[in-house]
């Protein structure tokens, strides 16, 4: 409250670098989007990297729906993403489930995981939220550490390779790299369709409204705590179908995906891209991997370099990439 | 007085620590009135609003509207029983346009968690918006973002969101503060028109606004309540007088 | 188990509180002044300990190294603080932690480059090896130490805040910054001071821990969330919150430790993530700080 008032770093966070509200495609985003990564593989050096654009890119999607679009900035969505993958991999090599089935529970156990996660940190206000989120995270990183027989402990969890996916008699090669990809595709798509819808519905726009000013969404005569929650469960949903997808495409879940580095991997990757805006995680992703790939060809200690761009990222460019395109457009489109 | 009983306060009062911003307010509030609260700086005006208004739990005493209690309810929840607000600092979604600002204030009587359905396709919502943003005057300015808005023009839109909820009792802190005369003006006029079919209650400094816009003052000092009258009996209290020693009323 | 271990336990946790309490206090009065959360706290934590390494090695004195280095890495805090904390001033509450987000990742690979990946030892010094009876039976000498720092940290710091101007500057700002400006003092340079000792602090707390951990360039890692959940337990910008969260949260761990080792890191998230439901804005923290 007023307690506030002169220190410096006062200032309600107004959208993480809100990106310029109107993104000229928005009509046809979800087409677009959807095109763009079919021709993917052919762009790209390899089929792999092409795999993880589509899995991280979904990652941060997800990610993007609570730091972007709702203004809640989290260190804890490994937990999310991890859960996704534990699960699917224990549902599949020790329950042995089919790949669907498999994947259907690591998305729900996320969800259920993003619940819990989210009662309690939304409870907590403003500046506690990173750290709650942080601490949580690493509470079901130590879990999963500590129950390796279902985890498989330092070494993560094998064993639960799926060669074929298929519904009924219809069934594909999922060790083909390439059949891979468009399998992991038609769920990215489905998760950008309906994340789209999310963002255009009653809920999207009280989500950006409470980013905006908390306070008026309130006296407006919206729960904040509730519509936060439902947020992060949302975010949590997806992040858990990224995890469950990697899961599938790695045949392995190590333990670092539930890790620090991890969470801190959906926010360097929708800051690069742009936060806040729909097209954002995918090429931030992309940015990030291709950084990634690029610098430890060339150093061990690429993760230096990587830390000084986000460094000289949060001071000079806070929209990212496709943020701050959009407001070069948007100056160029107002001459 | 059978009329007053839109908005009934018994005892109340709130402290923070030790410190007691207010302290037993006993009033009722009947319907379609304006009255002002007036008070020196740190007479609890703003703490009263802010109870009134569910952004802060009283600590003593009950308070009622329309039959209803209030003392427990979650803030959301005054908006649909019908008490609305605005903000001495003015309160609005900066980077929406002005016709999406009123279209969340509306929307929350229509939808709030539903994840689905394109927003757009509730036309009666979007309605909704549209005509109170007509009624404050801000139909022209309709797909301009917030933050571009002049001065006036926000402090306008802001009631336009606090008014599209379709409040029995609508709450005003300062709604010309920072304001030039010409706005002013415009201010008063639009108040007077909202007065006629809701209950209107005002924090202001212009004395010379309340005299000529209300029916009724409540003085606050300290933390208490020490006048409620007609503006012409305010003017004649002497214990008003002393608070504001030195200060002709009327003229401020 | 008989009393004795578990009075033993009870001060072992004690020990490993002082070092959260250093580390906690400097995130809560840096938070407090300057409304920044510094995600790099654990990495400089990590640099001091280091630092603690190298001034060991190019001194061969103990004393020069707990001096020395968090001297040096506080030095470093200044610079960051001028560099890189200033310019976001006045931008939206979230960009510091991202920008020291960053920065702790080239923290700990600076850190790699110069002294390698693997942890290095860093022996005990010789006065403070063995161990000392405290009565209740035989406890490390060098933890007692630490606890002893710690205690004189405390109360030094305790003095400058109760009877010096700069003291009375931080107590208003962490009470009502308001009083800041009133006083007309020169708040950039406040800032900075206070930025400066924050890490002066992590790093004490990184040189004090050396001996009693393993010195490698992850150990910020996990005592960043350790040092997060004794602020969110204690409350964030109250510095009694801090020391006595911080003491908890070490019995906690320790006395977990005692009945289930594999739980000990556990207890201490489960044991925050219960504070919280009762009461979300920490034991000591005030509701609505840091909104």
């Amino acid at each position: 409250m007023e307690m506030a008032a002169s220190k410096p770093m006062t200032k309600i966070a107004t959208a993480p670098a809100a990106a310029p509200r109107r993104e000229r495609l928005g009509r046809w985003r979800v087409p677009l989007s959807i095109a763009v990564l079919c021709v993917l593989p052919w762009l790209l050096p390899s089929k792999a990297l092409a795999v993880n654009v589509l899995i991280y890119g979904l990652y941060a999607m997800g990610y993007n729906l609570l730091f972007g679009y709702t203004g809640l900035l989290s260190f804890g969505h490994a937990a999310l993403f991890g859960t996704g993958a534990y699960v699917t991999g224990i549902a599949i090599g020790q329950f042995g489930t089919n790949w669907f089935l498999g994947m259907l529970a690591g998305v729900i156990a996320a969800g259920l995981m993003a619940a819990a996660m989210g009662a309690l940190s939304t409870r907590t206000r403003g500046i506690y939220f990173a750290m709650v989120t942080l601490a949580l995270a690493q509470l079901v990183y130590y879990v999963a550490l500590q129950a390796s027989s279902w985890t498989g402990g330092e070494n993560g969890l094998r064993g639960f390779t799926v060669s074929k996916v298929g519904i009924g008699p219809l069934s594909v090669d999922f060790l083909n790299p390439i059949v891979k990809y468009y399998v992991v595709l038609a769920f990215v798509a489905l998760a950008i369709w309906t994340l789209s819808r999310i963002l255009n519905s009653p809920f999207g726009g009280v989500v950006e409204a409470i980013r905006e000013n908390e306070t008026r969404a309130k006296a407006c005569g919206y729960d904040v705590v509730r519509t936060r929650l439902l947020a992060f469960v949302l975010s949590g949903l997806f992040c858990g179908l990224a995890g469950t997808l990697s899961a599938l495409h790695l045949a392995i879940v190590p333990l670092d995906s539930l890790g620090y580095m991890m969470s801190g991997q959906a926010v360097m990757m929708t800051m690069l891209g742009g936060v806040g805006t729909f097209f954002g995680p995918f090429i931030g992703a992309l940015a990030f991997l291709v950084m990634e790939d690029v610098l430890s060809l060339w150093t061990a200690h690429w993760q230096l370099f990587l830390g000084a761009i986000f460094v000289a990222l949060v001071l000079y460019m806070p929209k990212g990439i496709w943020g701050t395109g959009l407001v070069w457009f948007e100056r160029w489109r107002g001459r | 007085m059978s009329n007053d009983d839109l908005l009934q306060v018994d005892d109340l009062g709130r402290s923070f620590g030790g410190f007691v911003a207010l302290k037993g307010i006993t009033a009722s509030f009947g319907r379609n009135r304006v009255t002002a609260i007036i008070g020196p700086n740190g007479a609890g005006k703003s703490t009263f609003f802010n109870i009134l208004s569910g952004a802060l739990k009283p600590s003593t005493g009950s308070m009622r509207f329309r039959g209803n209690d209030l003392a427990r309810l979650p803030q959301h929840r005054f908006v649909h029983l019908g008490i609305a607000r605005s903000y001495q600092i003015t309160s609005i979604f900066p980077q929406l346009t002005a016709h999406e600002n009123v279209r969340i204030g509306a929307q929350a009587f229509a939808s709030r968690y539903n994840i689905w359905t394109p927003r757009a396709s509730y036309h009666d919502v979007s309605e909704r918006a549209e005509q109170a943003l007509a009624d404050v005057g801000l139909s022209a300015a309709r797909n301009r973002i917030a933050a571009t808005l002049a001065h006036g023009e926000q402090r306008a839109l802001e009631i336009a969101i606090a008014l599209v909820a379709d409040p029995k009792l609508l709450l005003l802190d300062e709604p010309t503060a920072g304001m030039g005369p010409e706005e002013t003006r415009a201010m008063v006029a639009l108040i007077e028109r909202l007065a006629a079919d809701r209950t209107i209650l005002l924090v202001e400094h212009k004395m010379k606004m309340v005299l000529g816009l209300c029916d009724r003052i409540l003085v606050l000092h300290h933390g208490r309540l020490i006048a409620d009258g007609t503006p012409a009996d305010i003017q004649n209290d002497a214990n008003v007088r002393s608070v504001y020693l030195g200060q002709s009323l009327g003229y401020a | 188990m008989d009393l004795q271990l578990i009075s033993l336990q009870l001060f072992s946790g004690i020990a490993l509180g002082a070092i959260l309490i250093m580390l906690a206090l400097g995130l809560s009065i840096i938070f407090g002044i300057l409304g920044v959360v510094n995600f790099a706290h654990g990495s400089f934590f990590m640099v001091g300990a280091y630092a603690g390494v190298f001034f060991l090695g190019y001194t061969g004195n103990f004393w020069w190294a707990l001096l020395l280095a968090p001297l040096v890495v506080g030095v470093l805090g200044l610079g960051v603080e001028r560099l890189l904390i200033r310019p976001l001033y006045g931008r939206p509450v979230d960009d510091p932690i991202l920008l020291t987000f960053g920065l702790s990742y080239v923290l700990v690979e600076g850190v790699r480059i110069l002294f390698g990946t693997d942890g290095v030892p860093f022996d005990t010094p010789a006065a403070l090896r063995g161990v000392t009876n405290i009565g209740i039976g035989y406890f490390p000498t060098y933890r007692l130490f630490v606890i002893g720092v710690v205690a004189v940290v405390l109360v030094a710091l305790w003095l400058v805040l109760e009877k010096t101007k700069v003291g009375l500057i931080v107590r208003a700002g962490a009470r009502d910054p308001q009083i800041m400006r009133v006083l007309g003092v020169d708040i950039q340079k406040l800032w900075l001071v206070v930025f400066g000792i924050g890490i002066g602090l992590a790093a004490l707390g990184g040189v004090l821990a050396a001996p009693m951990r393993t010195v490698n360039p992850e150990m910020g890692n996990f005592v960043l969330s350790e040092a997060f959940v004794v602020t969110v337990i204690g409350g964030m910008g109250s510095l009694l919150g801090s020391v006595v969260a911080g003491l908890l949260v070490g019995i906690v761990v320790n006395m977990t430790s005692l009945v289930a080792p594999e739980m000990a890191t556990i207890a201490m998230f489960a044991f925050m993530a219960l504070v919280l439901l009762v009461r979300p804005h920490g034991l000591f923290g005030k509701p609505g700080f840091g909104t």
